[in-house]
């Protein structure tokens, strides 16, 4: 066992920490208070190469490795990036991108990466429904073949990125009686006639991300939109799930390093009883279970970073086990993060409650913690 | 990175599961009823079957920068047969052996590492007092020198393998700078106290001494130190078997909550069917693949001399054994009442689980040394 990072991994990763702290960080706060997503640091994000880092170079990415776009989303969440930002960016490069480049024709590829690793286009991907979330054997959306076309009809829930996204992959039934097997993805872009967003929702946390239902009403698109093979889609949706539980967990644990380095600095300054309230051992107290938190989930996402990186497809019982450990222990340092302000960090002005309200998602999406603990009951 | 157990990991591994295979379960749970003579019987015939594996002397920590991910990993092997066994070897081969190979500097101390490679000697390292010094004083214990010869009196408490050792390393005071005196079981002077009765880690021999005027000779002293790297080097690996000791004892008490679950039935189907148990598994599985890791990283951390080594370990000895805990204590409610009869698995992983919080260091000054270090970091 080596947990040595390369030098280029650890530069790529202060490189893109200093990025984020002098292009996006500065207009996070307002974002969120206003509930809105910031075209403008999607826009430096994608010039900075960060939406598409592991793409091949030819397709208008950087070729990295997964510990590096791990690496690189953990900085972001480090710098203090709003957990919306970080999830609008997990949902288009990994959720929607990635199945794309990973299941796509040539010609898809070509059609779509270029676009969406430089962000020129916003993906996002469509599988929960309003009646089926974890259960995706139960997904209504279905797509019939008609001539040269297949045409959609049903609706998804929870959609990031839905109410701006540019092109969508949508996960379909086209055999409702197969099961599992019945269900194939679709590439759909916007504009196309009968798919529309049906309403936007309000969130408590991950605000400048939009989440949107979608609708889908005799929405025809081309053949040659099938992602994959028809029945494939399950297992395409299966391999996102591993992104889903390696680079977009590494935002959580990034923002868990950016509250320590901010409690740390706060603790010291803030004086009560006429000293610094880092006197206090409750105080430090919290500050080293933020710390114990932060090295357990780190080991624990990199692994499943490596595990992708050596092509390990089996790997579920690790990546559930990251969300779950992450999803639910990270509630504690969060709202430590809080208490430890005190009134300010019930304040926006501290970032403190942000990340206290970006962090609620982490044991919600992507699999609640309760359907990662039947994963694992299953797997161990 | 590689997360992979390298083929020198594994052959370490397969090694010491052969020593173990041949080793009766039954008998290793005997330890946890055995007298004092039985006790040194047995730990002794431990070491001598460990000896031709390797385990004996592989070290750990920046100086023994290429053994220490073989030893973490050879570790969980026998950590995961018996938490009494493993501290009983620890102490000696790590604690102890670690201590002489890394800072003596006489042949006699060369022959005493030798014999505790091959399995002949058991060591303890004798370092808290009753008088419980805080970080950075002096110990209470004196030595002066006498010719050739060093002259040792004080009291310790909470000596590991103290009443079975044969060689015990004591920490003394000589003109206000800390040193190790290796004092041989026996010597005038050295009067042990009777075996403590513990909560848990019953198959350890545990007790205080006291020293009057020993006389150790110079030859078997490690210092006086210009500095506290030989304490450090003793907190540190203390600290490391006492994660190691939580991790295995999550595993073997998972192993055994989950064949039971599958075996017991409740409602016509076993219980692992139920949410209410499979549930506390897999958060039990997390706690302990999470310590788990995180102990790993932590030992590569210290191999590597990383400025954060210290601070990761203190992590993972707070979560591991805050984690140990916690699933021992989930794995007593899915056993239910024959986890609570003494002498079953489960109540024996319950009562030795609290040890490590409160051993090494203590959870609470683990937690202050983190943040110290967080606020020293961050200005």
């Amino acid at each position: 066992m080596d947990f040595a990072l390369t030098e280029e991994q650890l530069m790529f990763k202060d490189q893109v920490l200093k990025f984020a702290r002098r292009e996006i960080v500065p207009r996070v706060q307002e974002h969120d208070l206003n509930a809105e997503f910031d075209r403008e640091s999607w826009k430096r994000l994608g010039e900075f190469g960060i939406l598409g880092l592991h793409f091949p170079e030819e397709l208008g990415g950087s070729g990295a490795d997964v510990i590096t776009s791990v690496l690189a989303a953990e900085a972001l969440g480090e710098a203090g990036v709003d957990g919306g930002l970080t999830l609008s960016y997990g949902a288009h490069t990994y959720l929607c991108a990635d199945t794309i480049f990973s299941h796509g024709t040539d010609a898809q590829r070509w059609k779509y990466i270029p676009k969406l690793a430089s962000g020129q286009w916003i993906g996002c991907m469509g599988l929960t429904e309003p009646g089926a979330g974890s259960d995706v054997a139960s997904i209504r959306t279905h797509a019939r073949r008609s001539g040269d076309q297949w045409v959609l009809n049903g609706s998804k829930m929870f959609i990031t990125n839905g109410a701006i996204a540019d092109v969508a992959v949508i996960y379909a039934k086209t055999d409702p009686s197969a099961g599992h097997s019945g269900i194939s993805a679709f590439i759909v872009e916007k504009g196309t006639p009968g798919f529309s967003v049906s309403r936007s929702l309000h969130k408590m946390g991950v605000r400048t991300s939009p989440t949107s239902e979608l609708a889908f009403q005799d929405c025809a698109v081309p053949a040659e939109n099938l992602l994959g093979s028809e029945g494939n889609g399950f297992l395409m949706a299966m391999q996102t799930v591993e992104w889903d539980r390696s680079a977009l967990l590494a935002p959580f644990i990034g923002a868990v390093s950016f509250l320590i380095q901010r409690c740390s600095r706060y603790a010291k300054d803030r004086e009560q009883f006429g000293r610094p309230i880092a006197y206090f051992q409750a105080v430090r107290h919290k500050l080293a279970d933020m710390k114990i938190f932060l090295e357990a989930a780190r080991s624990l996402v990199y692994r499943i970073a490596w595990c992708k990186d050596k092509g390990r497809p089996l790997n579920h019982l690790e990546a559930a086990i990251a969300k779950l450990f992450v999803g639910d222990w990270s509630l504690g340092p969060t709202n430590d993060a809080m208490i430890l302000h005190g009134g300010y960090g019930y304040c926006h002005e501290y970032d403190m409650e942000r990340v206290f309200r970006d962090g609620r998602l982490a044991p919600i999406g992507g699999g609640t913690s309760d359907v990662q603990k039947v994963l694992i009951s299953r797997l161990m | 990175m590689n997360f992979d157990w390298t083929d020198q990991d594994r052959a370490i591994k397969t090694r010491l599961n052969n020593v173990f295979h041949q080793t009766a379960r039954e008998e290793l749970d005997r330890m946890e009823e055995a007298d004092l003579p039985e006790l040194k019987t047995m730990t002794t015939g431990v070491l001598r079957n460990l000896a031709p594996t390797g385990y004996l002397r592989v070290g750990f920590g920046p100086g023994a920068r290429s053994e220490t991910m073989h030893l973490v990993a050879a570790q969980e092997e026998t950590a995961r047969m018996s938490g009494s066994l493993f501290l009983a070897v620890e102490v000696t081969a790590r604690i102890f052996a670690g201590l002489l190979r890394g800072f003596g500097n006489s042949s006699r101390i060369s022959q005493i590492v030798e014999s505790l490679e091959n399995g002949n000697l058991i060591g303890a390292v004798a370092v808290t007092e009753p008088s419980e010094q805080g970080e950075g004083q002096r110990p209470a214990t004196e030595a002066w020198p006498d010719g050739s010869y060093y002259v040792i009196s004080g009291r310790k408490d909470f000596v590991t393998n103290g009443p079975i050792a044969d060689y015990l390393a004591i920490l003394a005071n000589i003109d206000g700078r800390p040193a190790f005196c290796l004092v041989e079981q026996g010597i005038p002077g050295l009067i042990m106290g009777p075996r403590m009765k513990t909560l848990g880690y019953r198959g350890v021999a545990v007790s205080s001494l006291q020293l009057n005027e020993v006389r150790v000779h110079k030859d078997l002293v490690m210092g006086p130190f210009e500095d506290r790297s030989a304490l450090v080097f003793v907190c540190l690996t203390q600290d490391m078997v006492l994660t190691m000791a939580s991790v295995g004892l999550m595993e073997r008490t998972i192993v055994e909550a989950k064949q039971y679950s599958v075996r017991h039935q409740r409602g016509g189907k076993p219980i692992f069917a139920h949410q209410e148990i499979r549930f506390k598994l897999a958060e039990m599985l997390t706690l302990y693949q999470t310590a788990q890791l995180l102990s790993f990283r932590a030992a590569w951390m210290y191999s590597i001399s990383d400025p954060e080594a210290e601070t990761l370990i203190h992590c993972a000895k707070v979560f591991a054994a805050e984690a140990s805990e916690k699933v021992a204590g989930m794995a007593m409610q899915i056993m239910a009442g024959r986890a609570y009869v003494m002498g079953n698995i489960m109540e024996l992983a319950y009562r030795d689980a609290k040890y490590a919080a409160l051993a090494g260091t203590t959870s609470e000054i683990a937690r202050m040394a983190i943040a110290d270090d967080l606020l020293r970091r961050y200005s």
